[in-house]
Formats: structure tokens, sequence, C-alpha cells
């Protein structure tokens, strides 16, 4: 943890501290309310009205706060995906971003009716967290085994750039916070097997 | 920046979009809140337990909700105070 420009520093105690290619039709299968096994990501849209969980066993979506969730059908060769993280544009309701775990990154724009794969540039699949950036839209994604990093996208996923290292200890979750570094940036987030960690966006 | 149990992994993390100053950690040992942009941190949430993600209704800020690892559904109406099970 040690790249060029930028020093991610310990929170918790310690510290302190995402080639267009398809385009797939969507499918939702009823699910009862539980039994997701492994929750991994929780978030809801720019309107507020939906919620979208990623789990082992796939991404699913409740209107109703979470009460009833139906499953959100993927593009994938294989059976299913394990959803690592799900983030919904801040302003944008219809556009949802997902990363996973066999497949890397995700876009929809028509609120997941279709998705597409938005992986130009990024040296691994194995993609962990998802932050956007509510000023300009940037996006940071952490991801992790091959390829291990953080990198950015400054035209909404159409070609990714690796920036740092990342963080220390997996990440579980990536988010950009609105706080003013006072260098003209703001704050990169990561929830990480060590704690809470933070690095001003200054890749 | 106090109050996170430390060295423990923090699986969730959210912030009100109307007010970053206000965060939300969901870990394993429950759920901690921040209302001074990471300065310190108070644990809420009652026996919440073993949690996997924390999200905010960017329209209604107060409206926090929380999934456990094995799914079950938490809401709060009123920025984490009380706590009710959706499912």
């Amino acid at each position: 943890m040690k790249r060029e420009f930028c020093l991610w520093v310990f929170v918790a105690m310690i510290g302190i501290f995402l080639s267009p290619t398809r385009s797939f039709g969507m499918q939702e299968e009823h699910k009862k309310s539980a039994g997701f096994e492994h929750v991994h990501a929780l978030s809801m849209d720019a309107a507020g009205q939906t919620l979208f969980l990623g789990a082992h066993t796939g991404l699913f979506r409740s209107e109703d706060g979470g009460r009833f969730w139906k499953k959100v059908a993927l593009p994938a060769k294989r059976s299913h995906l394990d959803v690592m993280a799900v983030t919904p544009h801040p302003r944008e309701p219809k556009t949802i971003y997902v990363g996973t775990h066999e497949a890397g990154l995700l876009k929809s724009t028509d609120g997941g009716t279709t998705w597409r794969e938005i992986n130009n540039g990024l040296g691994g699949l194995d993609v962990h967290g998802l932050a956007i950036d509510p000023n300009d839209g940037k996006l940071h994604v952490a991801v992790r085994e091959k390829g291990e990093g953080i990198y950015r996208s400054a035209n909404e996923g159409g070609k990714w750039t690796r920036v740092d290292d990342g963080p220390g200890g997996e990440v579980k979750v990536l988010s950009s916070v609105n706080i003013s570094t006072g260098m003209g940036g703001i704050f990169l987030y990561a929830g990480t097997a060590e704690g809470l960690q933070r690095n001003p966006d200054c890749f | 920046m106090g109050g996170l149990p430390a060295n423990r992994t923090v699986n969730g993390f959210a912030v009100d979009p109307q007010n970053p100053r206000v965060m939300y950690v969901a870990m394993r040992d429950g759920l901690y809140k921040s209302t001074d942009a990471d300065e310190t941190w108070k644990r809420i949430g009652g026996e919440l337990k073993n949690l996997a993600a924390v999200a905010i209704n960017p329209k209604k800020p107060n409206e926090v909700y929380v999934a456990t690892m094995d799914g079950k559904i938490y809401m709060s109406a009123d920025a984490g105070m009380k706590w009710k099970k959706q499912q």
C-alpha cells in the first residue's frame, strides 16, 4: 500500500479510515423474503424506491422496503453470479452498477432490465467495491486477486485505469464521501478486513 | 475517530448524501454511527448483530436499512434509533 501519489490511512482504532459487449434481457424470478446466502451489499436507487441486495446467490430487488424480493437475472455464462457490490448512480435512478466475484462489472441504464459488461482496462474480474463520486460521476472500483488494486473510470465505465494498490486487507465495500480533503478532492472510504480506511481521492 | 472496534472487518458502509458527516458502519459486532465525519462512532441498533450491509434512502436519509449475513432485513425510520424487521 504504497503507491505513488497517495497514502492509505487506517481509521478504525489504528487509523482513519468499478469493452461494453452485450445486452441481455431481464428475467425476474420470485424469491422468498429470506435465504439469500451470504449477503454482500445493500443499496437504494436515487429515486428512493428500489432496494438492491447483492449476495452469493445473485442480485435481488425489492420495491416494498425489503419485505418481498425478486431475483434479477444478470448476464453470465455461469449459472449464477456472486454479487459483491451494488451501486446505484446518485442522480440517475435508472443507472445501476454491479460488481461481481467472477465476471467483473455490469451496468444497467434502464433500471435493471438489461445489462452490459464494462470491464475494459480492468486487470481482473473479482470486484469487491464500487464507488461513484457524487460531484462528477467518476467511478472507482476495488479489484481482488488477479490485477488487484483500485481502478478509476472518468467515462462511466467505458475505460478503466489502475491508480493505486488499494488499502490493506480485503475490501468489502468502497464509497466516495463528499467531504473535501482541502486538496481539491473528496475522500474515498473502504470497509476492509482490517477496519474502516480512507484516502484522499487524489490518485 | 474513535469508537469502532479495532481490527474488525467492516462489511458495510453508508453515508447520508444530504449530510455526509453522517455515516454508518455494519459489522459482525453490530451497527455503528458517526455524526461528525468519522471523528467519533457510537454503537446503535440495540441487538442488531452479524450485519453484512447498510443502506440509506437518498430521498429520506433518516430511513436506514441493514441486512444480516443470512439475509434478514431491518429498517429504521428515525436514523437508527428504532428498528423493525421487514420480513
